[in-house]
């Protein structure tokens, strides 16, 4: 069976059935608004506004939005009950029988209450000793279980499922009759509006498969409008009555009339969060004739400003402001629209997100119009306004106009208001980045307090909620390493945004050990090394690591006894053992008796090449030497040596090496002159042919290395190269000219396609 | 006017199948609701299926989908009292969706024991190796569609152009399928604002782009262009100052040039069928003269 929630009276009259549900609109991308935002609305407008804070890629903001048609108003229906039983019902008992219990359900409860049932069924409360007195619940179960049978053709679930016979009933005309002897008998207000309510809606689901069918079906017969006009002032305007007021605004949207229908959603739209969503998801204006008509049936003016919300948060925001500023410039209505009107501007488009250089377009009529109200400041936030405009002009690129509306914003802030303060405090950091153009001394210290301040944001060790600081951080980021950049000052900017490149030159990493190695440092210099991601350790690994590419073991060795962590991690395979096929997942398998860290291979090479020194197991020791200088390149199976933060740690194919890099982690040469060094001491022809098959490898990657490094190939991706073609090379040569006798060479025969292929070349 | 054109034989949509996100299941959507009586109207029922959910769904499930659409069409065409012969399955297939909507094809003729048609896009013939002949009786092609909606005010009409359709009609002819022709007999208006194409209008007509008041027209493109004038409501749209509007459309002339183009490919079929697509309630912009005309090419 499928799930359907079956609540009570809860529906308003969603003029769009089956589009109830928060719809996942991906407009330009999967952003979040705090990505590229550095406008809160959370700063400026009232929270009942929330859910249409402006969002990029959801229907509503936030994440405490209740979208559900069908238990929208179970708090306010609860605790309306409550209180009209005098607190006579535990909250939770009076739940379960509103929301959660069948219509036999509820008549056992109810004769159980009245003594005519003796056994209560199981999960029903028992009433009896609650304290309700005998009046209460006779009114309370007569009005309820009336209710439930009307949830048949009022309460639905817009989805449709394969065994549903139909979504809604239609409703039965004994149910009226009930409804109206139940409305006519009851004196009491409370009830008697329920009824009256209960009444309304039943109207409108009793002509709707009529007007479903034919909108424009003839005169209305329904009897709702004369139903909700005789007794709407005979009851207090409260929830209950502006629902009642949705299913009549449901009424004439069903008959076609946008004017009325969208006119009344405005009133309900404007009586209670509650109501918003659905009133605001229902408001359709069709034709500009009917919304103008809709503006000349509200009352007054602020009746006026609600319908221009509604109308700017669906469509246009200027438009909007426009009209309500006219209206009354100190409307709050207006705050919502500017937070929407800025925050859409600010949604990068493809091109300024892949390149966060790029300018934001401003329209002209945007600024004007944000200007024109912030300079007249008769508003009821008038440093809004001012923020406003003085950061539309920072988008467009006018500084100075900026600082001057950012100026007069600050001598209106209100006061121990934190977020607010934050906000402006970033904007005005923002653009007091855009307008440097040369850092020195005195900027610096200028500052140090704010991008603390940022790093303390980005650690969490200050928050400010609903602050939108991720732009900020990383323009100040990149910003900050640009113009240092610029200015010749390569320490600086790789403290704030590190470049690989930085790293290939010794002088700078030991010009960066000594800054971060400096005691009386700046506050200026430690606020910016904040910003920078890499260890004193992480210097020394860098260092030692491309003396092991010029065989200084020892000094490597040193430096690498300084890099803490770095040396200490295990290898995932022998790096002293070679294989005919590279097969590194086979190697990071196979069993391993000793696990060697990159500091105890280091120290392993340095004692090999002692007996070499001594002239001890030379065959032996040099076969070792090249296996190890073969793992340590990319071609090898000790890759996550030399893969650091620094070089690069995701490089899968050659060609994604940092360009500074790939020389040393690619090349084989190393490993070629300990193969042939190996053959010369060999004993035996078939170690000469091992030596020399294993030096052809060395031989074919440098071909490689030579292809990847072209710059014809930069732009290529590495399935765009073909190495069917290349040349044999001189080993391939010499293994089949010398060594076709040996045992070997029937083995690379077998495992070596290219050998194979190269053998068999007539 | 559908009655007198095209023998009585209408197409209906009666439901579609879709991956229902919220539900994580493979749900129907859309069901039909009829406005006027269907009687002494041949119908052939259209199930259209999402490729989506398809891709969701398991090779395992698709006998049991079968099942479902069969069973929810047959009460959807019940409450109509509608009689039919022929069912159309309506799905934009993919390489890897491709032999569980195979299965479910077969699935879906055994158990409804009904003809069936499938919807055939342009590239689905120009790759059938590729893509696969759907296991039905017929193949209904659909000619329309074969450019990209957008902002480019210079770009060809997308529905029908013959230089686009030029690059699959050649594959025509080694279909392996018999195959029914459906023309577009629709219109829309692609509202684009700052190079961006903000919404497809079929109920925007150009009679309404006419209205001097509101609109100027943009020369020298190669649709029809025009430009909002000022901020308005227009039929449950919003249109913005600036706002541009391409209006897409086939007229009698151009819908004629796509009827001789593909009739000239196309291997002989007797009693083939000539579907004339519209979408939602628009009117119909031809006039049943038209119609008759252009089925004389086929």
């Amino acid at each position: 069976m499928p799930k359907i929630s079956k609540t009570f009276l809860l529906i308003f009259s969603l003029a769009l059935i089956g589009a109830g549900s928060i719809v996942w609109a991906c407009g330009g991308g999967d952003w979040d608004e705090t990505e590229y935002s550095n406008f809160a609305p959370e700063a400026f407008v009232d929270h009942q506004y929330s859910p249409f804070f402006y969002n990029s890629w959801q229907t509503y903001y936030g994440t405490d939005v209740n979208d559900n048609s069908n238990t929208r108003y179970n708090q306010q229906v609860s605790e309306d009950w409550l209180g009209y039983l005098d607190k006579n019902i535990a909250q939770k008992d009076l739940n379960i029988l509103l929301f959660s219990t069948s219509y036999g359900g509820i008549d056992s409860a109810y004769q159980h209450f009245k003594g005519k049932l003796n056994t209560l069924p199981a999960g029903l409360p028992d009433l009896k000793t609650s304290g309700l007195s005998k009046k209460q619940g006779d009114t309370f179960f007569s009005y309820l279980l009336l209710a439930k049978k009307c949830e048949q053709f009022a309460v639905s679930n817009v989805t449709y499922y394969w065994d549903e016979k139909v979504s809604l009933v239609t409703p039965a005309p004994e149910i009226k009759a009930s409804l109206f002897k139940a409305f006519k008998k009851n004196r009491d207000v409370f009830v008697k509006q329920r009824y009256w309510f209960q009444l309304v809606r039943y109207a409108y689901f009793e002509e709707l498969p009529r007007l479903n069918a034919d909108s424009s079906a003839g005169p209305d017969n329904s009897g709702l409008v004369t139903l909700f006009k005789q007794y709407e002032n005979s009851f207090p305007k409260n929830s209950i009555y502006y629902r009642a007021l949705g299913y009549l605004a449901g009424h004439y949207y069903k008959r076609q009339d946008f004017a009325r229908a969208n006119y009344f959603y405005s009133l309900c739209y404007n009586f209670s969060s509650d109501m918003k969503i659905p009133s605001k998801w229902s408001f359709h204006p069709q034709e500009e004739k009917d919304w103008a008509e809709s503006l000349q049936l509200a009352k007054n003016k602020e009746e006026k400003i609600t319908l221009w919300q509604m109308m700017g948060i669906v469509h246009d925001e200027k438009r909007a402001i426009e009209n309500i500023y006219l209206l009354d410039p100190k409307s709050e209505k207006l705050d919502l629209l500017l937070s929407r009107l800025i925050n859409k501007i600010e949604v990068p488009n493809h091109e300024s997100y892949m390149d966060s250089t790029l300018q934001i377009m401003v329209a002209a009529e945007d600024i004007t119009l944000v200007d024109r109200i912030a300079v007249k400041g008769n508003t009821r936030k008038p440093y809004y306004w001012n923020m406003a405009a003085g950061y539309l002009h920072a988008l467009h690129g006018d500084h100075i106009i900026s600082g001057k509306f950012y100026d007069q914003a600050k001598l209106q802030l209100p006061e121990n208001d934190r977020l607010m303060e934050a906000q402006y405090r970033l904007l005005k950091w923002s653009l007091y980045l855009s307008q440097l153009k040369k850092i020195d001394s005195n900027a610096e210290s200028e500052m140090v307090a704010d991008i603390n301040w940022l790093a303390d944001l980005r650690d969490q060790k200050d928050t400010v909620g609903g602050l939108r600081y991720q732009r900020a951080l990383s323009e100040s980021i990149s910003g900050l390493a640009n113009r240092y950049k610029m200015q010749g000052d390569l320490l600086k900017s790789n403290c704030f945004q590190s470049t690989t490149a930085f790293y290939a030159r010794d002088e700078n990493i030991e010009a960066m050990k000594s800054l971060l190695g400096k005691t009386n440092k700046t506050p200026f210099e430690k606020a910016m090394l904040r910003y920078y991601p890499y260890h004193m350790g992480d210097l020394y690994y860098q260092q030692g690591l491309m003396l092991v590419y010029q065989e200084k073991t020892d000094a490597a060795i040193a430096l690498f006894e300084k890099s803490g962590e770095n040396a200490a991690h295990e290898l995932l395979a022998n790096p002293f053992n070679g294989r005919i096929n590279d097969c590194h997942d086979c190697d990071f398998a196979a069993v391993q008796t000793k696990k060697y860290t990159v500091l105890t291979m280091l120290r392993t090479i340095k004692a090999i090449k002692k007996e070499i020194t001594a002239g001890k197991n030379l065959y032996t020791n040099n076969d070792l030497l090249a296996n190890v200088y073969y793992n340590i390149t990319h071609y090898g199976n000790a890759r996550n040596f030399y893969q650091t933060e620094i070089t690069g740690a995701d490089a899968t194919s050659a060609i994604d090496i940092p360009v500074a890099f790939r020389p040393q982690f690619t090349s084989s040469k190393i490993a070629e002159k300990y193969y042939l060094q190996a053959r010369s001491a060999a004993k035996t022809s078939a170690q000469r042919a091992r030596c020399t098959f294993m030096a052809a490898k060395c031989e074919r990657n440098d071909i490689y290395n030579v292809t990847y490094n072209n710059p014809a190939n930069e732009k290529k991706y590495y399935w765009d190269f073909d190495f069917e073609t290349i040349p044999a090379g001189r080993y391939f040569a010499e293994l089949k000219s010398r060594y076709s006798t040996t045992a070997f060479y029937k083995e690379i025969l077998e495992e070596c396609g290219y050998f194979k292929s190269y053998v068999n070349k007539p | 006017m559908l009655r007198k054109t095209v023998d009585n034989h209408l197409y209906l949509h009666f439901f579609d199948v879709v991956w229902n996100e919220q539900e994580q299941q493979v749900l129907p959507n859309g069901l039909l609701t009829v406005q006027c009586p269907l009687k002494g109207l041949t119908v052939t029922p259209v199930v259209y299926i999402t490729n989506q959910s398809l891709k969701n769904s398991a090779p395992a499930q698709m006998d049991s989908l079968a099942f479902k659409v069969h069973r929810l069409l047959s009460r959807l065409t019940a409450k109509q009292a509608v009689v039919y012969e022929n069912i159309q399955v309506d799905c934009d297939w993919s390489v890897d969706t491709r032999a569980k909507y195979f299965t479910f094809l077969r699935a879906f003729k055994q158990i409804t024991g009904k003809k069936l048609e499938a919807t055939i896009r342009l590239h689905q013939v120009k790759y059938p190796e590729r893509t696969g002949v759907p296991p039905v009786d017929k193949g209904v092609l659909m000619f329309y569609n074969m450019g990209r909606i957008s902002a480019d005010l210079n770009a060809r009409n997308s529905i029908y152009n013959y230089e686009d359709a030029a690059a699959y009609t050649a594959a025509l002819p080694n279909y392996h399928l018999p195959l029914d022709i459906a023309l577009p007999l629709f219109s829309w208006s692609i509202q684009i604002r700052a190079a961006k194409v903000i919404q497809l209008y079929a109920k925007i007509s150009l009679q309404d782009l006419s209205d001097r008041q509101k609109f100027e027209p943009v020369y020298g493109k190669a649709v029809h262009v025009y430009k909002a004038l000022t901020s308005f409501y227009l039929k449950g749209a919003y249109i913005k100052k600036g706002d541009l509007f391409k209006f897409e459309g086939m007229d009698t002339a151009s819908l004629a040039r796509a009827a001789k183009q593909v009739s000239e490919y196309l291997a002989p079929l007797e009693n083939r069928n000539i579907i004339y697509y519209e979408i939602s309630s628009i009117n119909l912009p031809l006039y049943a003269k038209d119609i008759k005309d252009l089925s004389a090419y086929f």
